[in-house]
């Protein structure tokens, strides 16, 4: 029986959830809640609430009680109004997509969302939720915006996306959800969980070419340029900045010019996954020592270089490896 | 095991609705259910506060299984409005106990709710009101408080926040309580309050009817449709008593006699009563109806009128008396029997004395005209607070202190004649009342409680025969307080004391009648009045539907209106606008700004451009940056930029 209400249950769930999608279509950055788009039903407290304004009806009448009629009446009232105020306070209300964090397996990738509220009304307790499950709930104050995150927990490399989310309230008395769906287009990767560090990266080549300029070496000094994002801190003339100079980064040239490329095919014997959580071990080690790295994939190669964006290419490039996702 | 719980939200909120929705029910609830719950309060609210952990589980249990029992014990139901309260007062406690979430604390927040609910079924009275409304706005804010969002929590803020609902909420809830459809009657059976009520009983011991007169509580009020009768001419007839045991008057139960017919005279009196609860079967009425709602009320043979349902609620009837009347004419021999019946033995100098007035009048007219001159003319006082007698009551009564209420003199006054073998009874009731100019009505309270005696007369019927007024006439004439002594607790006597006062209480009394009448009495009636006032010809139930369906959708239209007024963007950005007209006017000339041109660039291209309409289009440019990026932009500004946009004809 209880199963047979369950089968039910999903059945329905599942039939509603491809009626509003077909109803909505696909939503685009920002998203404005708008009345089109809101649902609204009495929770379970607000059932309870009927059932006991009912039992008082009843008793009202009965007892032919004019008063208890009003208090009755009074508080179905109340119940309408708050049934407004739940639909008024998600209506109009936009959501922009921030951010969105990406994060190894193991860790939770977070979309980061941005709530804006034109009015001059505050919008106490908005939830967001994603397959039943509340990720947080936020107060969204007059005339300003608030963030809000869904995590995700990465359970495997690849693409982590985000199509379908709730954003929904119970104010003001908990009598009523009102809800929007958001059919959303957000992504965020799943980096490979990085192995543990056993394994000695292979040798250092020596890159002869004229890449001197750009994959910096250790030995000689050969001067400051403008500091730019992605350099790392080791790098940063410190005293140059003390005197007032601004940042600037200091750039060695030399013969020894230290690049890895991390190759796929170096790692026989381990099977994808193994592979690829190792060279993301080893990317991860070589970022941190600021030597430039490349990768190379079967069927892809990526230059060796430094910095956080060519490190967050690697990193999702091995992620998204073999997963028929394009790497972007 | 103990459980340290967390701090709740709504917490102190909910237990201060519950103490405030307790509050009524206290005088009838038992005195250990208020303590435990009190105590219960308090426990939590300093558990909540200190942090103290819960009490086990198997205690909790355990308090829950003795409190149901002890509620079966005490009322043998859960059912009913007495056992319902106490018994939803001790699941409160219970629950306080174990409140761990919000769930427990909606639970306690409806627990209130119907503990409000239950009060307003005991007792509907207009000075309930403020304690009402206290009592509605403390439980909803509790409910906001647990499920609202944090900001503004302070509680100046939740309570305005939760009137600010209620307030919204009042229009439709008053458009329900005027056109939901009233049915007549019970369903089920209604269990009927036990609580006591003040007001006559169908047993008088002497002392009962002085007791009842020191309340100033209101019996009822009557409308009078033809002139009011005069003070000595309103006798309000309640129940009447027959059994006698040497000290009470009591009304035989389950016996009844064989009734008699009534003749009227002189010109009737309609009028319409409105009794307060009383919690009794009798309809009180002028002496003596003849006429009352079939339906409503029958008489009994001693023309007491009664209705079938105990009035527990304020009700109305629409009756005609006649104050000069023959009734009976002829006694049935069981009535007789019964109203000549003396105790088997007790108060020998009484029956001495009815005995020896009948041996000297052979007109038992005779017996009744010594009997009342005794009364005038030994030192006989008419006083609230008599002595207390002993077990001959009304020998000690009558040749001893001399000084009682009513009920002695009409219990002695009835037992003589009967020694002296006249038919007598005890009528109780009410005599007298004051008028209320401000309402036009007469208000009749327990102070004017009255007994009196009815004698048998063959030929004549039963007559009327009322002692009090032998004693002291001004009883009857002016009422109670001129009648007794100055230190006697008569209620009213501020009233008498004072002018404003006394229309003070007036006014008030008014307040009581409208809402008696106009809102705990509304009924189908009322609702068929109201469309008929409303233009609507021959209303039916169809008209209330159709104006319950009109009344929601407008308060949905009016309340979506509102609720998107208040929940609007931001006003428009009127500089913005009139740039953007400015642009469309420019149009004209064939100027547009480029995709990176900002509207200083491009109003100073468009005025070298037109050079005719440099001056204006520079102007425009200059009151335009002002308003949008200036310190200080003035209303006067925009007014000119409004003026200049305008007047931009390219």
């Amino acid at each position: 029986m209880l199963k047979l209400a369950r089968t039910l249950r999903s059945y329905a769930t599942a039939r509603a959830r491809s009626w509003i999608r077909q109803r909505q279509g696909p939503d685009r950055d920002p998203v404005e809640l708008t009345r089109h788009r809101l649902y609204i039903l009495p929770t379970r407290l607000g059932l309870a609430y009927a059932a006991m304004l009912f039992a008082m009806l009843l008793g009202g009448m009965n007892y032919n009680n004019n008063l208890g009629l009003a208090l009755t009446f009074l508080l179905v009232s109340l119940g309408l109004v708050t049934m407004h105020h739940c639909h008024g306070t998600l209506r109009g209300l936009t959501l922009r997509l921030l951010a969105t964090d990406s994060a190894f397996v193991g860790q939770a990738v977070k979309f980061r969302l941005l709530m804006e509220n034109p009015s001059a009304v505050a919008r106490p307790r908005i939830e967001l939720s994603v397959d039943g499950a509340v990720t947080s709930i936020v107060d969204v104050p007059a005339g300003a915006s608030a963030e809000a995150e869904i995590a995700i927990a990465a359970t495997r490399r690849g693409r982590v996306s985000l199509s379908r989310f709730e954003v929904a309230t119970r104010h003001p008395l908990g009598l009523f959800r009102a809800w929007a769906v958001v059919h959303a287009d957000y992504s965020a990767v799943a980096w490979p969980r990085p192995a543990q560090r056993s394994r000695i990266p292979p040798s250092v080549e020596t890159d002869t070419g004229g890449a001197q300029d750009r994959a910096r070496g250790e030995a000689d000094f050969a001067g400051l340029r403008p500091y730019q994002a992605g350099d790392s801190l080791h790098r940063i003339a410190w005293k140059a900045y003390a005197r007032g100079l601004g940042l600037h980064t200091k750039q060695y040239a030399g013969t020894d010019v230290v690049s890895h490329i991390f190759d796929w095919d170096s790692l026989e014997g381990l099977d994808t996954e193994a592979r690829l959580s190792q060279l993301c071990r080893w990317v991860l080690d070589a970022h941190e020592r600021d030597e430039a790295y490349g990768l190379r994939l079967p069927g892809r190669l990526i230059d060796a270089n430094v910095g956080s964006a060519h490190r967050n290419r690697c990193l999702s490039s091995l992620a998204l490896f073999d997963t028929g996702d394009i790497d972007d | 095991m103990t459980e340290r719980p967390p701090r709740l939200r709504g917490m102190r909120w909910a237990l201060a609705a519950l103490a405030v929705a307790i509050v009524p029910h206290l005088p009838f609830v038992p005195a250990w259910i208020s303590l435990l719950l009190v105590a219960a309060l308090a426990w939590r609210g300093t558990a909540d506060m200190l942090g103290w952990p819960l009490p086990p589980r198997w205690l909790r249990v355990a308090m829950l299984t003795a409190a149901t029992l002890a509620v079966l014990a005490t009322y043998g139901t859960l059912n009913g409005i007495e056992a319902g309260t106490s018994f939803l007062a001790l699941m409160a406690g219970v629950k306080l106990l174990e409140t761990r979430n919000s769930r427990d604390l909606t639970v306690l927040v409806f627990i209130a709710w119907f503990l409000l609910y239950a009060a307003l079924l005991r007792d509907q009275r207009v000075a309930q009101l403020p304690w009402l409304l206290a009592s509605t706005v403390l439980t909803t804010a509790a409910l906001m408080r647990v499920h609202a969002g944090a900001a503004g929590d302070a509680w100046p803020d939740v309570l305005r926040r939760t009137a600010a609902l209620l307030a919204q909420a009042l229009p439709l809830a008053a458009a329900l309580f005027l056109l939901f459809p009233r049915l007549p009657g019970p369903f089920w059976g209604i269990q009927t309050s036990e609580s006591a009520r003040t007001g006559l009983s169908d047993e008088m011991t002497p002392g009962d009817v002085s007791d009842l007169s020191a309340s100033g509580e209101v019996a009822f009020r009557v409308r009078f449709a033809t002139a009011m009768p005069p003070p000595a001419a309103r006798y309000w007839r309640g129940p009447v008593l027959h059994e006698f045991d040497g000290r009470s008057w009591r009304r035989p139960r389950g016996q009844t006699f064989p009734a008699q017919g009534v003749r009227f005279a002189g010109a009737p009196v309609d009028y319409q009563i409105t009794l307060e609860p009383h919690a009794r079967h009798w309809v009180l009425a002028l002496d003596l109806p003849a006429a009352w709602p079939q339906r409503e009320a029958t008489q009994s043979y001693d023309f007491t009128l009664l209705s079938p349902r105990a009035i527990n609620d304020v009700t109305a009837y629409v009756l005609r008396s006649y104050t000069k009347y023959t009734a009976g004419t002829v006694l049935p021999l069981s009535l007789r029997h019964k109203d000549l019946s003396l105790p088997a033995s007790g108060n020998p100098r009484a029956v001495a004395l009815g005995r020896a007035l009948a041996a000297r009048n052979a007109d038992p007219q005779g017996v009744v005209r010594d009997m009342l001159q005794m009364f005038r003319s030994q030192p006989f006082v008419y006083t609230m607070q008599p002595p207390r007698l002993a077990d001959d009551a009304v020998d000690e009564f009558l040749f001893s202190t001399r000084r009682g209420f009513c009920e002695h003199y009409a219990s002695a006054f009835t037992l003589v004649m009967r020694a002296a073998g006249i038919p007598a009874r005890v009528v109780t009731g009410y005599q007298g009342g004051d008028f209320n100019p401000y309402g036009g009505y007469l208000i009749v309270r327990q102070s004017d409680a009255h007994a009196w005696s009815e004698v048998w007369i063959d030929g004549r019927g039963w007559l009327r025969v009322d002692p009090t007024a032998a004693v002291a006439p001004e009883r009857i004439e002016k009422g109670l307080i001129d009648a007794v002594g100055e230190d006697e607790p008569v209620p009213g006597r501020l009233r008498e004391a004072s002018a404003l006062w006394a229309q003070v209480a007036l006014g008030w009394d008014t307040v009581n009648d409208f809402w008696n009448q106009r809102i705990v009495r509304f009924n189908a009636d009322s609702q068929f009045d109201l469309l008929e006032r409303l233009g609507i010809r021959e209303p039916d139930w169809r008209s209330l539907g159709l104006g319950l369906a009109a009344s929601l959708a407008v308060f949905f239209v009016a309340l979506s209106a509102y609720l998107g007024w208040k929940f609007r963007g931001p006003t428009r950005d009127w500089p913005a606008r009139l740039h953007e007209i400015t642009i469309r006017r420019l149009r004209k000339r064939g100027l547009r700004p480029g995709p990176i041109e900002g509207p200083v660039a491009f109003l100073d291209r468009a005025a070298a451009a037109c050079p005719d309409l440099a001056t204006r289009i520079r102007d425009i440019r200059n009151l335009y940056v002002a308003l949008r990026y200036g310190p200080s932009p003035t209303l006067a500004d925009l007014r000119r930029l409004k003026y200049l946009v305008n007047g931009l004809r390219p």
